[in-house]
């Protein structure tokens, strides 16, 4: 019906703006319509967005759809949107969210329905944009105008600490990203130094790479730490966790389940897109730190959500576990890793978000989140049970489940690069099974009180938004491969920009790895070539089961290394 | 008449067209007092204010249609430069004088003296703009501030605005001497010859070795002087206590059109005559710069009136303006701050119009009076959202566009860490700026709405409109505001 391009991609990002306008005509005591109108907004936003799923061209690492407008001509600033797979499947996880954060909010906010719809659509367009921008300063312009309507769906419709919650996102995200605005700018005049020219785009900050590679250490090392603070913030890694409790736990649901789903995948996707490429060398040069942390955010994520009584607060904290998870993968620098890291935001994305929204459910019928209010729920409500514990379970990483396959392939790739590391994230894998059985267990069995029993299962309204969330749950964990495929071509090429020959490096390793398994030794290469296959960067021993291996050697061995292979 | 005279005025003849716009306002303000003022009666004043508005659009056109040129002993010069700071010095003005009609008319304090003393001090800010000498800056100067000090203290049966006035009085005589004193350091460093601008670049730069001390004590001291008139820390003490205790269109009109004026000649005295011993200058202007941002912004979180708000945050807009002046490119600072101050100048008048709106409905100028405003009259608080977001440079809004092109600069020029103090400053700029927006919408609204006063809340909306157009624009408005100094 719809050929994915440019248009209807800005279509797409835009129409939920669209819509917020238009509503903003009708007066504002009809509630109905703004409930049923933003949900139609969103899920046309999200039908329109489904064509470039299927047509997207996975053997390309190009951007796809790219279109550009002039804007600024005299800083060289353009509208410039497109995407690869990377942004693709973020960008499409936001408009699957969408609709699912309008649905959610119908029975839970009960004043200002117009400003509310408004600020959520307002958000969604923000959000939209700055997965499709290929040019920093309009990515730094939507990447700041998220937070005004987030500041006020936390300050207007939050919890009783909403006030603090809300300045303290705003104000903690803002000086992140103030100090990426300084990094963004000193590259951008190292590059009209190199080159003569004044270029926004991402792709000249990327060609900047080699460039400032040459640089001083300690210029590269503020760069990337000012890169490193401003998307760490938005993740959020240990030690700038701070505000991500206050303001999941304050935030109506909608806002929790956007701000897991999206928000945070901000600050993640800044590191794929921005930090990694551009700065190469200087992250791994401080690459010890950057691990470190996610360790600490993994273990210490987990502990802290171990003792918590507010079930929100226990799924915010377990957020900052897992996404110091994510972080730990993407470090990892070789493609298991990143492409685990990325998996990982999804299922984050999806599990999370669902676990918010279980948590409302209970909210809205009792008004308190204390896991010591509730137990036996899954006498009374076995429907929700039944879909608490599917997300619990894709959430802890249980085999059939999303969570699984990503869990999997960050500790692959992470083992391979730092193996004390996997080990390390194991560790807070089974504290994060832990913390969430435990809960399910106080919240759904055992005995249950009185008032819990007059709670009621869901009715066909929080079904129909759960539905979503528990199909692609078993859809990506059953099937992963359309999703892997989107990632393969951006993530080879990204693993090519941090360590340039990366493949070269692993498809020789992997040829004589194939040699010495026929016993062909007088074709081997001296045993020089073996050690310098993990001193490129963080290359990996070899695999004879890697991707890279199959596609490789046969082109270099013919038939008997075909069998050596497998 | 001796030959001395008659040069003198042939010279006053020929040059006369280059401030006719200042001639303009001079001699209307003066008929304005007598005779013009016997026309209303005593209950009708509120009239000059419209008139006064159109006075300034006339002097608007006329200072676009001055042609370049210098004049008076190179004493005054148009260029672009001028000619762009004088119309920043109109809007502001022209922004005051509207906000004045209401006001006045609730206290029952219209007069003409009051219309007057604006289009006096104006005049002074005009001449101001264009001084190419130091003495004609520091005449300008003082025409313009002796007005000002009078019209903070204009509700006289008020203690807190006599207060301020006198404080304001006070200090500013202090600056003047300073800045009278430095000047004639430098003009005996540069051998008596010359106080000209540019002629004082040249002969700072031949000046003997043995009176480098000279120099510098007196480039510190017209800094000092300079640095009380736009209200730079550590010399903004004045500021805080003239702008709460003035009549609140005075405080808008302080806030805006003299530090205009007063920027210019920043521009003007450090971009040309100090050019060549910059080493004396850049690091402590440096400081008072960070200084200004830094006490700006944290005093302003402090503060529970919303005109000692506006007075600290306005302190700490001029520490980012500073940076324009630093930058040492004089045409490239020229065009951020005047961008920078035409911004400003729409965002301030509309948050003052809405302080005055709301001193008008019998509320006071308390950060808690405008609890509920969301509710209670949705069109006035969205703009003062509108504001107030775009004072603290949150993108899209038009005030990230002059921050971006400012901070630009200094990143450009290699001030790097003074950079990344004012984007952090300006954070926190967002925390006191949203703790406003947190009153308006967050809380609960005491009592009715209100009928909403019509001139002031024309004001806001325009105000808005022009700060939401320019948010749409605001990529294109650099690119206006390199041909406004174009020639």
């Amino acid at each position: 019906m719809f050929t994915a391009n440019t248009t209807l991609m800005l279509v797409a990002t835009f129409l939920p703006l669209v819509g917020g306008l238009v509503l903003l005509l009708v007066p504002k005591e009809q509630r109905r319509v703004f409930e049923v109108g933003s949900l139609l907004v969103m899920i046309a936003s999200l039908l329109l967005s489904l064509p470039f799923w299927f047509g997207y061209d996975r053997a390309s690492d190009a951007v796809q759809w790219a279109g550009a407008w002039s804007w600024i001509p005299a800083l060289g600033v353009k509208f410039s949107v497109g995407m690869d797979g990377i942004s693709l499947l973020l960008w499409l996880l936001t408009t699957f969210i969408g609709p699912i954060a309008v649905a959610c909010s119908f029975g839970s906010i009960e004043e200002r329905h117009k400003e509310y719809y408004l600020w959520l659509l307002v958000l969604q367009t923000a959000m939209l944009g700055v997965f499709i921008t290929q040019d920093m300063f309009l990515f730094y312009l939507f990447w700041e105008v998220m937070l005004v309507p987030m500041y006020f769906l936390i300050g207007i419709w939050g919890g009783p600490q909403k006030l603090y919650a809300a300045i303290k996102l705003f104000l903690y995200t803002l000086a992140g990203s103030v100090l990426m605005l300084v990094a963004l700018l000193a590259i951008y005049f190292l590059q009209h130094k190199t080159t003569g020219v004044y270029d926004f785009s991402l792709a000249s900050f990327h060609a900047m790479a080699p460039v400032i590679a040459q640089q001083t250490k300690s210029y590269q090392s503020l760069m990337a730490l000012a890169f490193f603070v401003g998307f760490a913030i938005k993740v959020p890694m240990f030690p700038f966790h701070t505000w991500l409790p206050d303001a999941h736990v304050q935030a109506p649901t909608a806002g929790s389940v956007i701000l897991a789903a999206i928000l945070l995948k901000m600050g993640t996707y800044g590191f794929v897109r921005f930090l990694l490429p551009i700065l190469p060398t200087a992250t791994k040069e401080l690459l010890p730190w950057f691990i470190g942390l996610s360790l600490i955010g993994i273990i210490y994520g987990a502990l802290v959500a171990m003792i918590q009584k507010d079930m929100k607060k226990l799924v915010a904290y377990s957020s900052v576990s897992h996404l110091g998870l994510c972080m730990l993968g993407l470090f990892a620098f070789n493609p298991y890793g990143i492409k685990g890291g990325l998996f990982q935001m999804l299922n984050h994305g999806i599990s999370t978000s669902g676990l918010f929204l279980a948590v409302g459910i209970v909210y809205e019928r009792r008004h308190t989140r204390m896991i010591a209010d509730f137990g036996g729920l899954s006498k009374t409500m076995p429907i929700y049970a039944t879909i608490f514990m599917i997300i619990t379970m894709s959430s802890i990483g249980l085999p059939v489940l999303n969570g699984f396959i990503g869990e999997g392939m960050i500790l692959m790739g992470s083992f391979q690069a730092f193996p004390w590391a996997a080990v390390v994230a194991t560790l807070g894998i089974i504290l994060g099974a832990a913390y969430m059985l435990w809960m399910f267990q106080r919240v759904m069995f055992g005995p249950i009180s009185a008032v819990n029993e007059k709670m009621t299962d869901l009715n066909l309204r929080e079904i129909l938004y759960f539905a979503p969330l528990v199909v692609a749950a078993f859809w990506i964990g059953l099937y992963p491969k359309p999703v892997m495929d989107v990632m393969d071509a951006p993530v080879r090429k990204l693993v090519e920009q941090i360590t340039p020959g990366f493949h070269a490096a692993q498809d020789l390793a992997a040829k004589q790895a194939a040699a010495a398994k026929l016993g062909m030794k007088g074709m081997t290469a001296p045993a020089a070539h073996h050690d310098a296959a993990p001193a490129e960067g963080h290359a990996a021993p070899a695999d004879p089961h890697a991707p890279a291996a199959h596609d490789a050697a046969p082109a270099a061995h013919g038939a008997p290394a075909k069998v050596g292979a497998h | 008449m001796t030959p001395f005279a008659q040069g003198l005025l042939d010279a006053l003849f020929r040059d006369a067209h280059l401030i006719y716009p200042q001639l303009f306002l001079m001699t209307v303000a003066t008929l304005m007092l007598w005779p013009l003022d016997l026309a209303f009666a005593r209950n009708e004043k509120h009239r000059w204010a419209p008139i006064t508005l159109v006075i300034l659009a006339v002097t608007a056109l006329w200072v676009l249609k001055t042609p370049d040129g210098e004049g008076f002993s190179r004493m005054y010069r148009v260029d672009g430069l001028a000619r762009g700071f004088q119309l920043l010095c109109i809007l502001g003005v022209a922004g005051a004088v509207a906000l004045s009609m209401r006001l006045l008319d609730s206290l029952k304090q219209q007069t003409v003296e009051y219309y007057a003393l604006i289009l006096f001090s104006l005049s002074g800010m005009l001449f101001l703009c264009g001084a190419s000498d130091l003495m004609s800056v520091y005449f300008s100067i003082e025409l313009m501030a002796i007005c000002i000090y009078v019209l903070v203290a204009y509700l006289r049966d008020r203690a807190t605005s006599v207060e301020a006035g006198m404080k304001y009085f006070l200090l500013g005589a202090f600056s003047s001497g300073i800045l009278i004193y430095g000047i004639s350091l430098l003009y005996g460093a540069a051998g008596g010859t010359t106080t000209n601008l540019a002629d004082l670049n040249r002969a700072l730069a031949l000046a003997p070795r043995t009176s480098s001390l000279l120099v510098f004590s007196g480039v510190l001291m017209v800094l000092v002087g300079m640095a009380f008139k736009v209200a730079a820390v550590p010399f903004h003490m004045w500021s805080p206590d003239a702008y709460e205790g003035a009549p609140t269109p005075i405080t808008a009109l302080m806030a805006t059109a003299p530090k205009a004026a007063a920027l210019a000649a920043f521009l003007r005295v450090f971009g040309t005559a100090f050019h060549g011993v910059s080493t004396d200058w850049v690091m402590p202007l440096c400081y008072i710069a960070g200084a200004s941002m830094v006490l700006g912004n944290v005093a302003a979180v402090r503060q529970e009136s919303m005109k000692r708000l506006l007075a600290y945050s306005s302190i700490a807009h001029v520490g980012y303006m500073l940076l324009g002046v630093l930058s040492g490119d004089l045409k490239a600072g020229a065009q951020a701050i005047w961008l920078y101050m035409l911004i400003y100048i729409v965002m301030n008048t509309g948050a003052f119009a809405v302080v005055i709106y709301l001193q008008g409905m019998g509320e006071g100028e308390r950060i808690e009076d405008f609890r509920g405003l969301g509710r209670k009259h949705p069109v006035l608080a969205f703009a003062m959202m509108v504001f107030l977001l775009s004072l603290a440079g949150i993108p899209p809004l038009v005030g990230f566009f002059g921050k971006f092109y400012l901070f630009k600069l200094a990143i450009e020029q290699g001030y790097v860490t003074l950079t990344v103090l004012a984007l952090l400053t300006s954070a926190v700029s967002a925390y006191y700026y949203l703790g406003v927006v947190n009153q308006m919408y967050f809380q609960d609204a005491e009592g009715e709405a209100a009928p909403m006063g019509s001139m002031a809340v024309f004001i806001v909306s325009v105000a808005c409109v022009l700060v939401l157009v320019g948010t749409a624009f605001g990529p294109w408005l650099l690119d206006w505001a390199g041909k406004v100094f174009v020639g």
